[in-house]
């Protein structure tokens, strides 16, 4: 197992290079630069020219990559054009948010797939199996804005039960208590809107897996041997058929540092989603980059830890 | 006529039929793999609706202005501004009058179209990538695999808006080629997946024996034996492609004025939500029921398509 997770975590290395590369590239390739950003009419060529070389943007292209990629390695992304603060100060500042709303989300979709694909599995072909299956396929056709919006208008516009956007109510001080409160009644919205789309897909997951479960041969053993249902269905078949939706989790759990794009600008989430999006209207550069290269750095990881979740779940997948 | 030695049996239709009704694989009647496939795929009656439905919305936004009269959908009407559905305005106004029914059937040949035409794109890169990959092996699947991995490693939404926000003129081509361009992965994975494991079989051996090249192997032997699940991803990859040029559309990074799809009239109506939310609901509505009826069909052609699935 350990060499197993040695070699993998090698092949990941040139991986990762390739994909800073290609993001290096495509970056520096986009049109535009800091003088676009810190826009100033009376520019001349020669603060032109100074503002280019205090970003390093005079240098050729390979050298600028490498001491881009020297500096990443550090933890050192760079400055942000457009507020001149260190990207990885910018990125700080916005990271939790996203974590507190994926963890949210992802938990509370985990135990509803689980939950509901369960419940599909062993009623199959029920009237019960059909709505869940039927609404999964709404869930999965329903484009993530829309359910946004929708959830706003109805909770926040119409019923003016739940805040719309944002963390905290702004105007207020609250006490350490209500405060909380009022962070968590700010979170239900979008926590709903991001679990919908993923409870959407792994319930569908979760209920194949139990079924191709419960056709094993060791099922059959253990009715035969007298276990009860209840613990046939716990014990012994979901605690194989989640194997396979774990590493699904992680995978998705993966795509956390480009923050959930369309949820957060909905909702006014000030997460690492948000943040890409005003960087890119703003043409900021090196922070875009580090997101970039920050998400592609943890879909990798993630799909390595999805990788060896398995086999450590499963001693009958053995790596070679 | 008699034939001497010979007992003047007459052997009609009607007498022989009984015998042959105790064995009755031999009474059914034989079908082509086409007609099996079709007869489970009707059996699916979600899948059916699902194609019923897709027919009826390219009927609705094809030829649904000219049935409708709904010719105009960007002529402005600043006396009826802002209706709410009626008879004469089935999907209502917006605020500056534009009839929203009329909008809604050309926004939806738009976003058909970007969904087909980046479907059809993301196929052919897909299948050349993958079976490139999957009938070769070696130095050349490593090659284009690791530019799979490295493509299916950068969050969709993040570069796509990259590239839109910089390249993207926002012309239907540009729209479709950027979706394209990211949306070939899975294909490629699945076809060099097909391609591995039908390059083994004896036909391919058979193929190469009578001096078949590589490409005649590839594309008239293999291929074709790889066509049902790449029938099935790709009616998978035109509700997503919706779905995708809708959400780039709503950021403002899809499809630029005149062309207007779905999407564009969701974005369009948001500020006026909590006033006029047909001016959501109908496009909303269109592309979600569009998208469903795709995964609709796409499961059922899985479900058709499955040699695994045995006759009754």
């Amino acid at each position: 197992m350990g060499r197993y997770i040695i070699r993998r975590s090698l092949q990941a290395i040139p991986l990762l290079l390739l994909l800073s590369v290609f993001m290096f590239l495509l970056i520096h390739a986009l049109p535009g630069g800091p003088e676009q950003v810190i826009f100033n009419p009376h520019l001349d060529p020669v603060g032109r020219a100074n503002l280019r070389a205090r970003f390093g943007l005079d240098q050729p292209l390979p050298i600028q990559y490498l001491k881009w990629l020297g500096n990443c390695l550090i933890g050192n992304f760079g400055f942000s054009f457009a507020t001149n603060q260190a990207v990885s100060t910018v990125i700080a500042q916005r990271f939790p948010a996203t974590l507190q709303l994926f963890s949210l989300s992802l938990l509370l979709a985990l135990i509803l797939a689980i939950f509901l694909g369960v419940i599909s599995a062993v009623r199959q072909n029920s009237p019960l199996d059909y709505t869940l299956t039927t609404l999964s396929y709404f869930g999965l056709a329903m484009p993530a804005f829309l359910l946004g919006l929708f959830l706003q208008d109805i909770f926040s516009v119409q019923l003016h039960w739940l805040p719309d956007s944002g963390t905290t109510t702004l105007g207020y001080t609250f006490d350490p208590f209500n405060a909380f409160i009022d962070h968590l009644t700010h979170l239900i919205l979008p926590v709903t809107a991001l679990s919908v789309l993923f409870v959407a897909g792994w319930s569908r997951y979760m209920r194949s897996s139990m079924i191709e479960t419960t056709k094993q041969d060791y099922m059959r053993t253990a009715r035969a041997k007298g276990v009860s249902p209840a613990s046939r269905l716990v014990r012994h078949a979901l605690r194989n058929a989640v194997i396979p939706l774990i590493t699904v989790v992680a995978i998705d759990f993966g795509s956390i540092a480009g923050g959930a794009t369309i949820t957060e600008t909905i909702f006014a989430w000030p997460g690492m989603g948000s943040l890409f999006f005003d960087s890119l209207q703003s043409r900021d550069f090196p922070v875009l980059l580090a997101i970039l290269i920050l998400s592609g750095f943890f879909v990798v990881l993630f799909n390595l830890i999805a990788d060896v979740l398995y086999g450590v779940m499963d001693p009958r997948i053995r790596y070679s | 006529m008699d034939i001497p030695g010979q007992l003047n049996v007459t052997t009609s239709e009607e007498e022989v039929e009984p015998i042959l009704e105790l064995t009755p694989e031999l009474v059914q009647k034989r079908r082509s793999q086409a007609r099996i496939i079709f007869d489970r795929f009707i059996r699916n009656r979600a899948a059916l609706l699902g194609a019923a439905f897709l027919i009826l919305m390219f009927l609705f936004c094809f030829l649904g202005p000219t049935v409708s009269g709904h010719i105009q959908p960007d002529v402005i009407h600043p006396a009826d501004a802002s209706q709410a559905p009626s008879l004469k305005y089935p999907f209502g106004t917006d605020y500056i009058g534009r009839d929203q029914f009329a909008r809604a059937m050309a926004g939806g040949q738009v976003s058909l179209l970007v969904g087909l035409s980046s479907m059809l794109m993301a196929i052919v890169f897909g299948i050349g990538i993958g079976s490139m990959a999957g009938y070769f092996g070696g130095l050349a699947d490593n090659i284009l695999m690791r530019l799979t991995d490295v493509v299916l490693a950068v969050p969709l939404y993040l570069l796509l808006f990259v590239l839109s926000a910089s390249y993207s003129d926002g012309s239907v081509t540009s729209v479709v080629f950027l979706i394209a361009i990211f949306g070939w992965t899975y294909t490629a994975r699945l076809v060099r997946g097909e391609f591995l494991a039908l390059k083994e079989r004896e036909y391919v051996l058979a193929a190469r024996t009578i001096g078949a090249g590589h490409f005649r192997i590839m594309f008239r032997h293999v291929l074709p034996n790889a066509a049902g699940p790449i029938i099935v991803s790709a009616t998978l990859l035109v509700g997503a492609n919706i779905i995708l040029e809708s959400v780039l559309s709503y950021f403002g990074f899809g499809l630029h004025p005149p062309s207007s799809s779905w999407g564009n009239m969701i974005s369009d109506g948001q500020p006026l939500f909590d006033v006029s939310p047909w001016l959501v609901f109908a496009p909303g509505m269109l592309i979600f029921s569009t998208v469903l009826s795709f995964n609709l069909v796409g499961d059922g052609l899985r479900d058709a398509l499955d040699p695994y699935m045995t006759e009754r």
